[in-house]
Formats: structure tokens, sequence, C-alpha cells
């Protein structure tokens, strides 16, 4: 009755759906063209809950063909549905679900639909096949095609430049970054003869220490790219240009956690080396808390909350450097809840406040839309990390988990840690406070809000809110529920002593409410001297794209001009003109020969006949 | 035979070469073709020699084709001269030199 063969009904789903709208799309009523496209994802999302029993223990594999067979490389289209990848799925396949009932209301005004549902579903595609892969090579195709389909989704509103231009960034960053998790297949391949994942995790243990932590730094890197992390980070900011449930999807709640699934998924190779590890560590720490110094100063409310996106993933990646998949995991799922359910807000408060992006021309829509206030408020609290909402939950189990780690780097990530999560408190609410506090400072919109818009938030709000019960920890009565339900692959657990995890809670709880008082006394009464608070290192991302420009596009562009000038210009086009100029020098000496006169040719003729009688007489002496 | 074929062979290299040099030193469209006529005539006359010489007709048979396509060539080449002298007024060969390079 169950078989595993019906998982890749979870990708033929968003495929068809996809497929459908980018062939008939235009075609098709429109009514048709996105209920087809909401239908898929919501199929895919019920094929999920209905298949969730086989994901139990190791999970049940599906092969469907041999996609590549040469030599000995055979890379089977293979799928793996275990409790990690079955628990993300599901998230994605309904989070996906709410944000494409949202964009139906979003998208209510726009002409060029099918594109952008099609994108969407394929991307939604490429997704599941990151999660489901059990391949590393059918992981990179989705890989790309999340990457393609981004690309193509920031860019939607194309006829404005800028757009364009952020799409072209996310798509050239994220490759740079593809080029090291290729180069980390390519070793793997190298090692073990083998692309599967689970094969590659069986073997790991037998390779080279040095290998291992070669390959667990190029995994890093490749996962930074997609998760924004440094140093691939600057494209996620420029990438706010696109559609709001976009970003939702590709910038909150899916794509930028492909690099922290990619690290779990791995984690039994990863976490042999003790490098690796501290690196992942080290770079999600660091991002964590240079995006979140960042998003203080931001103007846009959705570069605020790309930032903050940022920051959070660095906390799934400290969490995987400590050791806790299921840390990861849990703070991954809440986030995808929560953030999805801010910038969902964040395109209803857009939309109330006439298509203005900026905060400090808002202010004052608590009062004219109490119910996106308090959805927005849910998400807030859920950032900034409240006692008791899933926020608070996922990010002390990280923190928890940094703490109890070996190693004094990791005491000082822990103290990183516990920086950012004031910085992220101060942020959230100051975004809070300048939206929704005292009186509107700019235009209000008239028209009201599609309902698709506003319904789809309060079950993310919900689920961000009660996600604590995912996981709750023993401290707190529960049963650590994710953690036990994904089993050996939940990584490393320390034993924690009950007052540390005391001493935690208090640290989290109190700085939470050092984070809110600290906004609250800044940015409750709006004063006109808050605008110039952005204008300098931290709106800029410390200057991160200047750096990028000077460090990175300004040599390449010197080499580039240096191989035109130099390669292009002299040596090859020097080649041709010399070259050309040669010929034409004959041409001229031959030119000069042909008089048009009578008497030169038969002159000629002549010499020759004296030159072919003479080489008769020559040649038979 | 009569005559010897080296006699044969001398006259009409001696004959060739006259007619060489009156195409090469007259200027005169009219004497250029005759002298083009005499170096034709020449090389006739060495086949003629050789057909008598190894008791072949074939050689006698190409001079007779040789006259035909002369006299068709002589026709051709007096009727553009006709024409020359006309444009130009002169038959000076070295004035039609329209395709200098």
């Amino acid at each position: 009755m169950m078989n595993a063969q019906f998982l890749f009904l979870i990708l033929l789903f968003p495929l068809l759906g996809g497929v459908t709208n980018a062939v008939l799309g235009m075609r098709l009523p429109r009514r048709v063209s996105t209920s087809l496209a909401l239908a898929s994802v919501l199929l895919s999302a019920g094929t999920t809950l209905v298949l969730w029993p086989l994901a139990q223990g190791t999970g049940a594999r599906a092969t469907l063909f041999t996609w590549l067979s040469s030599g000995d490389l055979r890379v089977p289209v293979e799928i793996l549905f275990d409790p990690l990848s079955a628990s993300m799925c599901l998230m994605v396949t309904l989070v996906s679900s709410l944000i494409h009932l949202y964009g139906l209301g979003y998208m209510k005004e726009e002409g060029d639909y099918a594109r952008f549902f099609a994108l969407l579903n394929l991307f939604v595609f490429a997704m599941l096949c990151i999660l489901l892969a059990d391949n590393l090579l059918l992981l990179f195709l989705g890989w790309e095609g999340v990457g393609f389909c981004s690309y193509a989704l920031i860019g939607y509103w194309y006829g404005e430049e800028k757009n364009a231009l952020a799409g072209r960034k996310a798509f050239l960053v994220t490759r740079v970054a593809d080029v090291f998790l290729a180069l980390a297949l390519l070793l793997a391949y190298k090692l073990t003869g083998t692309l599967s994942i689970s094969a590659l995790n069986e073997q790991a243990p037998g390779l080279a220490p040095a290998m291992v932590t070669l390959m667990g730094i190029l995994l890093l890197l490749g996962a930074c790219g997609k998760s924004a992390q440094l140093p691939f980070m600057t494209w996620l900011p420029d990438a706010m240009a696109g559609p709001t449930p976009v970003s939702a999807l590709i910038h909150a709640a899916t794509m930028v956690t492909a690099g922290v699934y990619l690290l779990c998924r791995l984690f039994p190779l990863v976490s042999l080396s003790e490098t690796a590890l501290a690196a992942v560590a080290l770079v999600g720490a660091a991002t964590a808390f240079y995006a979140a110094t960042c998003a203080l100063a931001q103007k846009e409310i959705k570069r605020v909350l790309a930032y903050s996106t940022m920051s959070q993933v660095g906390y799934m990646f400290l969490a995987v450097g400590a050791g806790s998949v299921s840390g990861a995991l849990f703070h991954l799922l809440t986030h995808a809840f929560f953030k999805a359910l801010l910038f969902m807000g964040a395109g209803c408060i857009i939309h109330l406040a006439a298509r203005e992006n900026d905060i400090h021309r808002m202010g004052g829509l608590a009062r004219r839309s109490p119910a996106v206030f308090y959805l927005f408020l849910a998400g807030i609290l859920c950032l900034a990390g409240a006692p008791l909402t899933g926020g608070f939950f996922s990010k002390d189990a990280i923190l928890l988990a940094t703490f109890l780690h070996q190693g004094a780097l990791y005491k000082a990530l822990w103290g990183l840690g516990v920086l950012t999560a004031l910085l992220t408190a101060l942020y959230s609410f100051r975004l809070l406070y300048l939206v929704f506090a005292g009186e509107s400072r700019g235009e209000v919109s008239r028209h009201g809000l599609p309902p698709t818009m506003l319904y789809t938030l309060p079950p993310l709000a919900l689920a961000g809110l009660f996600g604590g019960l995912l996981n709750l920890p023993a401290f707190w009565g529960g049963g650590e529920r994710l953690g036990s339900y994904l089993g050996t692959l939940s990584g490393i657990s320390h034993p924690a002593d009950h007052r540390v995890e005391m001493l935690l809670i208090g640290v989290a709880v109190a700085v939470f409410f050092a984070g809110w008082l600290l906004a609250q006394r800044r940015y409750r009464r709006y004063s006109p001297t808050l605008q110039a608070e952005g204008t300098g290192f931290l709106l800029k991302g410390w200057g991160a794209d200047w750096l990028v420009a000077r460090m990175v596009l300004g040599p390449f562009r010197a080499f580039a001009e240096g191989c035109w000038r130099q390669g292009d210009l002299r040596i090859i086009e020097g080649l041709l003109g010399a070259a050309a100029r040669g010929c034409q020098g004959c041409g001229e000496l031959f030119r000069r020969m042909t008089t048009g006169r009578l008497s030169t040719y038969l002159d000629s003729f002549a010499w020759g006949l004296l030159l072919v009688l003479g080489w008769f007489i020559f040649s038979r002496i | 035979m009569i005559v010897p074929f080296g006699h044969v062979l001398a006259f009409s290299a001696a004959m060739f070469l006259m007619g060489l040099a009156c195409v090469l030193a007259r200027r005169n469209i009219i004497m250029i073709l005759i002298g083009v006529e005499i170096m034709l005539n020449a090389v006739g006359l060495t086949l003629v020699g050789a057909s008598a010489l190894w008791q072949d007709l074939d050689g006698q048979i190409f001079v007779l084709f040789i006259m035909a396509m002369t006299s068709a060539e002589v026709s051709i080449s007096l009727a553009l001269v006709v024409y020359l002298r006309r444009r130009k007024g002169t038959l000076t060969a070295d004035a039609f030199d329209g395709m200098k390079g």
C-alpha cells in the first residue's frame, strides 16, 4: 500500500504545475492558471503528509531510474525520505502553499502571472529536489535549479534595471560559491567513488582526516553562497527587489536554509573534522553578528528582514558547528514560520503604506490595521526571542549547545551569540516601533488588503508562536520531540546541567528585555533625528559591497581590461592587422605590375618563354 | 625526305624569332597581329616538317586546323582593330591601358 515510489509524487506535482504554467500559462484563464499553481503545491504537501509514516527510523528510499552511467560512476535518481528530509519537506511544502495563496492576492494586479507562478512552482520543485536527493548530483541539480529560479524571480520586474541587476548579482554571487560545492562533489567522487549521500556518510570515517577537513570546508563554502553567509552574503539584501512572496519563499523559508540543510545532511562527514565544525560555527556566529548590526541601521523594511534572515541563518550554522543538528533544524523550522510571517506581513504593510518601503516614512499603522499589527507583533516576538515563543526555544537550544561544546572558541562564539540576541531584540523592536507606533509620517493607501493576503498570516503566526512545542526541552517539561524523532541524525548532544540551563535561560530572557527596553527608549517616540542614524557604515552593510568591488571586481576588471588591451587589441588584433597590412603591401606591389599596357604583357610573355626554355635546356644538362 | 629536318627546324626557329621580335618591337596593333601570324606559321612549318619526318599525317592535319582557326581569329581581330581605331583614333597598342591597376 505505502509504496516508496509514491515519494516521487512529491516532486512530480510542482514540476507538472510549473511546466504547465510555463508552457500554457498565458493561454489558460487566470483562475485556472493560478489555481493550478496552488493546487500542485497543496498536492505535494498532502502527499508528504500521507507518506509521513515512511520516514520512520532510517527512512525509505526509492530509485526512479539511472540518470548517468559512465565508467564507475553511476548516478541514479534516488531519493531518501528520512526524518530529516521529511520534516524539511513538510515545512517547505506547507509554507510554500501559504506563500502561493498569499501570492494570489499579492499578484492580483500583475499581468504576467503565469511566469510568476511557473517560476514559483519550479522553485518548489528544485528545493524539494535538494531535500529529497540521496545523490549529490541530484542535489546539485536542485541546487542550481533554485539558483536559477531565484535569479528569475528576483528580477521578476525586470523592466527596472535595478531589479534585473539584483537578480544578476544574486545569481553570480551564489554561482561563485557553487563552484566550491562542485569541487566538493568532485573530491567526494575522487575519494570514495560514489556520489550517494548515504554511502558517503558511511564511508566518511575511513577517509584521511585532512581530506575530511578539506571536504568540510568546501561544503561550508558551497553552503555559504545559498545561505548568504560571510563572505557570500552581499546578494541577499539586494534580492529584496523581487516581489514580496518571493522574498518570503526564497529568502526566508527555503532557499537560504538549503546551505544549513546540506551541512545537516552531510553532518556525519563534516562532524568528523573538528576544524571544519569550528569553521562552520565561526562563520555562523560572525554572520549572525554582522547581519544583526547591519539590520540596526537599515531604512527599508524588507532589507531589515533580509539582514535578520542572514543573522538567523548564521545561528543555524552556529548550531551545526556546535554539533547540534536538531538545534539547527529546530531553529530552521521556527524561523521559516516566523520569517515567512514577517515577510508577508511586510508585504501587507507596504501595501497599506501605498508602496512605501522606507520605515522612516511609515508609522501609525497599528491604529490603521490592528490585525496586521498583532500578526506582525507575533513574528517580531518570535524573532526577538520573547520567552515562550518558538524563536526563544530554538535560539536557546542553539546557544546552549554552543555553550556546552568544548573549547574556548565556542565560549567566545556563545558570547557573540548572546550579543547578537541582544541586537536582534533591539532591531526587531526598532522595526516594530517605527512602523506601527505613533502617527503616520507618510501617505496611507485607501485600499484594503486582499483577504488571501491577510488570512494566510494567522496559521504562520500560530506555528511561529507555538513552534517551541516541536522540540520543547526536558527542562520545560517537554520531550525534545524533534531531537528524538531525528534519532541518530540529530548530531552530538551534551548532557546539560540544570543550573547551567537555568542560567542560560536567565541570560536569554534578560537579553530580550534589555533589547526591548533599549528600543522602547529610543524609538517609541519618533524624532526626525532618527533619520540621520542610518546613513553610514552599518546601512551599507559594513561597506561589504564596496569591499567586494575593491577587492574582487576591481582587480578582475583591471585584469579583464588588461586582457582586452594587451591580449585582444595588441596581440590578436595586432597579428591580424599585420597580416592584413602584409597582404595589402603585396597587393600594392603587384598592382604596379598591372600597367594595362599590351607591350608590358607581351614583354613578360617573352621573358617567361625564355625562362621556360632555359629551364628545359638546363634541366637536360 | 629531301630537306633535312635540321634545316626545317632552324628555319622555323628563325621565323618564330622574327615574329616574336615583330610582336615585341612594334607598337602598331596590326603589326603585332602580323607578328603573331608569323609565329603561328613558324610553328605550323615545324609540324609539317615533323609529319614528313615520321611519315605521319597527324601533323599536317593539325596544320590545316590551325589555318582554319587562324582565318577565324584574324577576322575577329581585324574587326576589333577597326573598333579600337574608331574609339581612340589611333592604333598604338599602349594607348589602350584602361585595365591599369
